[in-house]
């Protein structure tokens, strides 16, 4: 059901001529894929470094709430520019990317770092921040931070392996992955 | 001088057969590729920010350069590494490719900047130095003159954007 309405979805976005224009277009596709991936080193370069504070390994002169505050603008930048960048990646190939097992990890996996770093956000904001100023913060907080870089580590490789067609719906896969990644006609003939 | 000799030996090499028989590594080399670069990208810009007064102005800079210092050096090696075994599985692609020299001296050019004039600047810039003799009531005399510190900044940044536009373009051409 959720499989043949995101299809449906999919297929809408794919009637736009801008979507076509974009995908084909000579230079402005790469323009907003290189704006994306290059948006990382802003957006997770800001990150790790809170990350690495966070676990107690880098910036341990400086309190932990100044690294968080701080940079929380600058990678709050790097994120939205991402976020309509990889919006625009997205409307440029709507088929196939709703359709990729990929992506749909990738969406989990970003839907599952929010989360987290909504948690962190709360536990470092909170009023008991005695530990602000202690090298390493408690274990807590620091288990966040590793399941923060976990989560992003994996996002960068799931986005990247999004351009394999490993487990695209032409291929022969089993009636699972079919289900899995969405491919909806596939699963039909299946039946 | 004709260089297409080291791709032709790269593209036989041992290396090369085995970056070449497994797409899933490659993939997973290609994210310690990317992943480095977020670690080198985010530290450099972190230090630069710093030294241009945009980023963590309360903290001395000192604290910034020498906390970034070794996550850039430990990134670079990972970039090398995952960089020469992606570039062995493409190697006769890469070596008619300009982007991928454009990338490779804007590299060189970036960690010669940062082992040389990068970090003899920073060490003197005026809030360094005040952070090294204690609170700031007594200047070194080997100061830089906080312009010359805010242009090494920018050199850094343009440099190393440059080095990964190029290398991003490369998948494009």
């Amino acid at each position: 059901m959720l499989n043949e309405l995101l299809f449906k979805f999919a297929s809408w976005l794919d009637t736009f001529q801008s979507s076509t224009d974009l995908h084909e277009s000579l230079y402005m596709y790469a323009w907003v894929e290189g704006t994306h991936v290059l948006t990382l080193m802003l957006f997770l370069g800001m990150l790790l470094a809170i990350d690495l504070r966070l676990l107690g390994v880098a910036f341990k002169e400086v309190p932990a709430s100044t690294i968080v505050e701080r940079l929380d603008k600058p990678m709050m930048l790097g994120f939205i520019v991402m976020v309509i960048s990889g919006l625009l990646l997205y409307y440029a190939i709507p088929v196939r990317s709703t359709q990729s097992i990929w992506f749909r990890i990738k969406v989990v996996l970003l839907i599952s770092a929010g989360i987290n770093a909504l948690l962190i956000r709360n536990m470092t904001r909170s009023s008991d921040m005695s530990w602000d100023n202690d090298p390493v913060p408690p274990k807590r907080i620091r288990v966040g931070a590793a399941l923060s870089l976990s989560l992003w580590l994996c996002v960068i490789g799931v986005g990247r392996s999004m351009a394999y067609d490993w487990w695209d719906c032409k291929k022969e896969l089993p009636y699972f992955m079919y289900w899995a990644a969405g491919c909806v006609e596939e699963m039909a003939a299946f039946e | 001088m004709d260089l297409v000799f080291i791709f032709e030996w790269l593209d036989t090499s041992l290396l090369a057969e085995i970056a070449k028989s497994s797409s899933g590594v490659f993939a997973l080399v290609q994210t310690v590729h990317i992943a480095s670069m977020v670690m080198l990208g985010g530290m450099i810009m972190l230090g630069d920010l710093r030294m241009m007064n945009v980023l963590l102005t309360n903290v001395p800079s000192g604290i910034i350069i020498k906390n970034t210092k070794k996550w850039i050096y430990l990134a670079l090696v990972f970039i090398i590494l995952s960089g020469i075994y992606e570039a062995s599985a493409i190697a006769m692609k890469l070596a008619h490719n300009s982007f991928f020299f454009a990338k490779m001296a804007g590299l060189a050019m970036g960690i010669a900047f940062i082992l040389s004039i990068r970090s003899a600047v920073y060490a003197r810039a005026p809030s360094a130095t005040q952070q090294e003799t204690g609170g700031g009531t007594q200047q070194q005399p080997e100061t830089v003159s906080p312009m010359v510190v805010k242009l090494v900044a920018i050199t850094s940044l343009l440099i190393w954007f440059s080095v990964a536009s190029a290398g991003r373009w490369i998948g494009f051409s």
